[in-house]
């Protein structure tokens, strides 16, 4: 089933800005959201799982790399391949 | 104009040995016996390195008589711990006690409360007769992604199956595992108290600004004396203080999970002579591509590695602070 992208933009930067305690005006959906220090390893374990349950998606070893999660933008472009896929 | 020496992977090697020890052990007479007025020093063995070294050491700064080892086995820990940690003692003339700990490990829950974090990956786990650990993958210290925690559990057949790790999980299985440090560093505080003793504390350079310690449990003590060291240099005063060659030899491990795990698979990500000069590099602002250039590597990949370190360095602040007071100031 395909997801809103727009939709799925503004609960992936909520998810973001809530959890990283970070001023939401900081992070765009082309953030580098890694590099830039918003998120940790825990973060990122916790990301994983809020995505897996927000949008009903299975991530598996190949995804976790850079280029599926390093920005809202990507992340979004991920989570929208894996639900049609 | 930078000040800095040329890099090299030679910058890191202790030039003076003996007089590198000379001052850590003037140092640790200067603070526990003068300044904290304790009579001696309590020593953790578990026949690493670390506590190896932290303990030779001690044996120098107040004499064999002066120090008590307590060797502090669970069920998981590997018999090479304690066989190590026996001809550490016997090697320095110091008494050596053992203090079995499985029992009140069992009183906290901890491994009632990991296998139920385990089983909820893997129901099939048997806890009573197959192995596990959690550890990283290799490849992401090169990259901007931090790295994700994997259980591994191995059968008793020997057949390995490993998952990623979900945050709850994860969590749980982390905070089970670190009564057995809290409960160890609570063991070597009864013996402390009851002789008036220090308590050495043995984590080295790495373990202290990455965050490779449990806080108030192997990241407690009183004085540290190879907080400051590289791993690589912590093998300098090893060979330099006669620690036992099976002790120099052996692989570092966790000494934690019931599955053989070295620390390099559980958090490093690098073998320690490689990460001891990248990590040189890093902290005194040599430029990325010039320490990538003495190193083999690409500029970009040792940003990218200068990157995580930073992270690292961050993300662990909380657990070498003490806790906040200064919330009055009246």
């Amino acid at each position: 089933m395909a997801i809103d992208v727009a939709t799925a933009k503004g609960k992936i930067r909520d998810y973001i800005v809530q959890t990283s305690h970070a001023d939401a005006n900081k992070i765009k959906d082309e953030s580098l959201i890694f590099k830039e220090g918003f998120f940790d390893s825990m973060g990122f374990i916790m990301l994983i799982t809020f995505l897996e349950e927000e949008f009903g998606i299975k991530t598996v070893d190949s995804d976790l790399i850079e280029e599926n999660f390093e920005s809202i933008n990507a992340i979004s472009e991920f989570i929208q391949r894996k639900s049609q896929g | 104009m930078s000040t800095l020496k040329p890099f090299t992977k030679d910058i890191i090697l202790l030039e003076n040995v003996a007089a590198v020890v000379e001052n850590i052990i003037g140092q640790m007479r200067g603070d526990v016996l003068q300044r904290f007025k304790r009579n001696g020093a309590v020593v953790g063995i578990s026949g690493g390195i670390d506590s190896s070294v932290c303990f030779a050491l001690a044996a120098k700064a107040f004499g064999p008589e002066k120090v008590l080892g307590v060797m502090l086995p669970e069920k998981d820990s590997s018999p090479d711990s304690e066989m190590l940690a026996r001809e550490l003692a016997a090697k320095f003339g110091i008494m050596a006690i053992k203090e079995e700990i499985t029992g009140a490990l069992s009183g906290f829950g901890c491994y009632e409360r990991r296998d139920e974090a385990v089983k909820r990956v893997f129901p099939e786990y048997d806890p009573a007769s197959w192995k596990m650990k959690i550890g990283v993958r290799q490849s992401g210290l090169f990259s901007n992604l931090p790295p994700i925690f994997y259980l591994t559990i191995i059968d008793s057949d020997g057949n390995v199956k490993d998952k990623m790790l979900p945050a709850r999980d994860y969590l749980q299985i982390v905070a089970a595992s670190n009564f057995k440090q809290r409960t160890r560093m609570s063991m070597l505080y009864y013996h402390a108290e009851a002789l008036h003793y220090a308590v050495i504390g043995t984590p080295n350079k790495h373990e202290q600004e990455q965050g490779f310690f449990v806080k108030y449990g192997d990241g407690a003590g009183d004085v540290m004396p190879i907080g400051n060291l590289y791993k690589t240099q912590v093998y300098q005063l090893a060979e330099y203080l006669g620690v036992p060659k099976g002790i120099i030899e052996r692989t570092p491990t966790t000494d934690t999970y019931s599955a053989e795990q070295t620390q390099e698979e559980f958090f490093y990500q690098l073998p320690f002579h490689l990460m001891d000069r990248f990590w040189y590099g890093f902290e005194n602002g040599y430029p990325p591509s010039e320490v990538a250039a003495v190193m083999g590597e690409t500029p970009e990949r040792v940003e990218a590695l200068f990157r995580n370190f930073e992270r690292k360095r961050n993300t662990t602040e909380y657990l070498r602070l003490p806790p906040v007071r200064d919330y009055y100031h009246g």
